[in-house]
C-alpha cells in the first residue's frame, strides 16, 4: 500500500489560470455588470449580471475550473439567457474592474450531494481512462480523475468517498501490470488511499459493468470479480488500507451486496448465489432457478444497496425484481416493461446501462426501441418509466436522440441522466416530465457508466 | 498458447541428450507430447480419451495410472483447451493448445496426485484427472 500519489489537481491549476486569461478577454461585454469581488465564494450568475435573469445554473456552486470544462452551451434552460462561459467571464472582468487581483489557486469540488453523478469513459478499451465528476442540478464538470484500462467505478452511499478498481502497465499497455483500488476524497478529489492487488489476484478485464464490483454496505470493503483463471471476488479492506482475500465462488457473475459481510451473484444454471464471507470463512448457497436458458439477463441491471432491491432485465423487456436481505432473496413475480403490442412491433431494451431505479418512488426506467433482437447494445431514443409494484407504465419519455446509458438521482425529484458514447455528451433531464433541462458535451472518447451517491434518504 | 512446461521438457530433453542422464526430469509432472493440437484422427485407438462437448468435459473426474496419456478431443465448435492453475503441475500456471472441432491434445501423467484443470476462455468448465 503506498500512500497518496502525486496529486492530479496540478490541470485544475492550469486550467483555473487558463479560464481567468480566457474570462479576462472575454468578459468585456459584462463589465456593467454589477461587481462581486468575492474570489472565495464567487457569486451566482444573477448577481454577476442580473439582465441574465432567471437561470438554472444560479445559485450553483460557482468555482472557476467547472466552467473551463463545462461546454458553452450546457446548464442552461430553455430560457436561461447565459452560459457557464460567459458567467465565468462576467464574474472575472468584475473582478477585474474592481480591481482583484489574479491568485490562482486549486480549488475542491462541493460537496457530494444526490445530484452528483460521475461519467465513467472507459474510452473504447484505451489504455488510460477518464472520469468526469458533474454536478447534475447546474450540468458543470466539477473535477475529473484519471484511471487506467477499463476502471471499474464505485461510490458510497454516504457520499463520503469514491474509488475505483483499476489496471495499469509499466509500458502504458505492456510490460509489468498493476492491479489496485484507488479512494478519492469526494471534494478534493486527492486518493486517499491505493491499495495494490496481489498478482493471483488480478481482476476481471471486461467492458465496464456497473454491478460487476461492489462496496459493502457499510462501506468498508471493495469486493471485484475475478473471471480467470476461476470465478472469485476479491475483498479489499478500506479501513485497513490492504487486500484481504480471494473468495472461491460457482460459476457466478456480479456482485450485489446485502449486509456487510453477505453478497449475492447471477449464476450460469439460472439461479442466485448468497455469499456470506463473515469470519474468514466463505459460505455459499444457491437460490432456486428463476428465469430460463431462453430468458437473457442483461449485462447491466439497476442495483439499490440501500434497500436491497435489485432489478434484472431480459432482452425482451421482462424484468425480474428481487429483495436481497444479508437472510435470503425474494422474488417477486416479473412483469413486462414493454407491451404486448409494442414487443410485436419490434420493441426491445437496447443500450449500455440500460436499467435504472429510484428507490425512493420505487420506479424502474428502462432504455428501449425498435431493433432487430440481436441489436441488443446499440443505442436507443426512448425511457419507459414503470412502478415496480405493480409493473404499470407511468410514462415513455422520448429522448430525442440515440442514447447508450441511463441512471437517476436518488432524491426526491430526481434527475434522469442519458448519456450518449456515440456524441460525449450527458443530457439531463426532468425524470418526471422527461424534459431535457441541460446537457455537458465533451465527456471523453466513449463514456458509458453512469454512477450516483444514494444519499438522500 | 504455448506452454512453459513443454518448452522446458524440450529444452530438457535435450540437454538430457547431451549429457546422457535421465534423473533430471523425473520431477516433471506432466509432459506433453505435441505443444499443438492433432487431428482427432491420430489418437491412438486405444488411448485414455475425455471428449470435450456442449461447453463440459464430458469425463468430469477421470482415474488414470502414473505414467498413462489422457487426450481430449475437442467435440464441438466452440473452442476449448485444457489449462492448470499456478502450482498443480508446475510453478507458473499450464495453459494448453486451444482445439478447435476434432482436434485431440495430449498429456502424459508421470505423478501420481490430483490435477484440477479447467478451459481457459470458460474458466466455468472445470474437471480432475486422479493419477494412482
Amino acid at each position: 500500500m503506498a500512500f497518496p500519489r502525486e496529486a492530479t489537481p496540478k490541470y485544475l491549476l492550469l486550467i483555473g489560470a487558463t479560464l481567468a486569461c480566457s474570462a479576462l478577454a472575454l468578459g468585456t461585454a459584462f463589465a456593467q455588470g454589477t461587481p462581486t469581488p468575492q474570489p472565495e465564494a464567487p457569486a451566482t450568475a444573477a448577481e454577476a449580471t442580473p439582465e441574465a435573469g432567471a437561470s438554472d445554473v444560479a445559485g450553483g456552486n460557482g468555482d472557476a475550473a467547472s466552467g473551463a470544462t463545462a461546454p458553452e452551451d450546457a446548464a442552461t434552460g430553455p430560457t436561461a439567457g447565459q452560459t457557464e462561459g460567459q458567467r465565468g467571464a462576467a464574474e472575472a472582468a468584475a473582478a477585474l474592474a474592481a480591481g482583484e487581483a489574479d491568485e490562482p489557486v486549486i480549488l475542491t469540488a462541493p460537496k457530494p450531494d444526490a445530484r452528483r453523478v460521475y461519467i465513467q469513459d472507459p474510452a473504447h478499451f484505451a489504455a488510460v481512462t477518464q472520469q468526469y465528476v458533474i454536478d447534475g442540478s447546474t450540468g458543470r464538470v466539477i473535477g475529473m480523475t484519471d484511471g487506467g484500462f477499463l476502471p471499474q467505478p464505485l461510490a458510497s452511499t454516504d457520499g463520503s468517498f469514491f474509488a475505483q478498481v483499476s489496471s495499469v502497465w509499466s509500458r502504458i499497455a505492456r510490460g509489468d501490470r498493476t492491479d489496485y483500488v484507488e479512494v478519492f476524497d469526494p471534494e478534493t478529489l486527492q486518493p486517499t488511499a491505493d491499495i495494490e492487488l496481489p498478482d493471483e489476484a488480478f481482476r476481471f478485464l471486461v467492458g465496464t459493468y456497473q454491478w460487476m464490483n461492489a462496496l459493502t454496505t457499510d462501506n468498508k470493503n471493495v469486493l471485484y470479480y475475478q473471471f480467470s483463471p476461476a470465478p472469485a471476488v476479491g475483498v479489499v479492506n478500506l479501513e485497513e488500507g490492504k487486500f484481504d482475500r480471494l473468495l472461491e465462488v460457482p460459476d457466478c457473475y456480479h456482485i450485489f451486496p446485502a449486509s456487510p459481510t453477505v453478497f449475492y451473484m447471477n449464476c450460469r444454471d439460472g439461479s442466485l448465489a448468497r455469499v456470506d464471507f463473515a469470519n474468514g470463512e466463505t459460505q455459499v448457497s444457491n437460490t432456486e432457478v428463476f428465469h430460463t436458458e431462453e430468458e437473457l439477463l442483461i449485462n447491466h441491471p439497476a442495483y439499490s444497496p440501500q434497500n436491497g432491491r435489485l432489478v434484472w432485465p431480459t432482452y425482451t423487456g421482462k424484468i425480474f425484481q428481487m429483495e436481497l436481505t444479508a437472510e435470503a432473496a425474494t422474488f417477486r413475480e416479473p412483469i413486462e416493461a414493454l407491451t404486448e403490442e409494442e414487443r410485436a412491433d419490434n420493441w426491445r431494451p437496447g443500450g449500455w446501462q440500460q436499467t435504472a431505479y429510484h428507490r425512493q418512488s420505487d420506479r424502474i426506467y428502462l432504455l428501449v426501441d425498435q431493433r432487430d433482437e440481436w441489436r441488443h447494445k446499440a443505442p436507443s431514443r426512448f425511457v419507459v418509466v414503470i412502478d415496480a409494484k405493480t409493473g404499470e407504465r407511468i410514462n415513455k419519455i422520448a429522448l430525442g436522440r440515440d442514447i447508450d446509458s441511463i441512471n437517476v438521482s436518488q432524491d426526491a425529484e430526481p434527475l434522469l441522466y442519458a448519456l450518449s458514447a456515440g456524441t460525449q455528451t450527458l443530457h439531463i433531464h426532468d425524470a418526471e416530465t422527461g424534459e431535457e433541462l441541460r446537457s455537458v458535451k465533451q465527456l471523453g472518447r466513449g463514456p458509458q457508466v453512469i454512477m450516483t451517491h444514494d444519499m438522500d434518504s | 498458447m504455448n506452454s512453459a512446461t513443454t518448452l522446458r521438457s524440450i529444452l530438457g530433453a535435450l540437454a538430457l541428450s547431451a549429457i546422457g542422464a535421465t534423473g533430471a526430469w523425473a520431477q516433471e509432472k506432466i509432459t506433453v507430447p505435441t505443444e499443438e493440437g492433432v487431428a482427432a484422427t491420430e489418437v491412438p485407438a486405444d488411448a485414455i480419451v475425455v471428449n470435450i462437448a456442449k461447453m463440459k468435459y464430458q469425463t468430469p473426474e477421470l482415474t488414470i495410472k502414473t505414467g498413462d496419456t489422457v487426450y481430449w478431443i475437442n467435440n464441438e465448435v466452440m473452442p476449448h483447451n485444457v489449462a492448470f492453475k499456478k502450482g498443480v503441475v508446475d510453478e507458473g500456471e499450464f495453459r494448453g493448445d486451444m482445439l478447435g472441432k476434432d482436434e485431440a491434445y495430449a498429456i502424459t501423467f508421470n505423478e501420481a496426485g490430483t490435477f484440477d484443470y479447467f478451459c481457459t476462455p470458460h474458466p466455468f468448465m472445470r474437471a480432475k484427472v486422479i493419477v494412482e
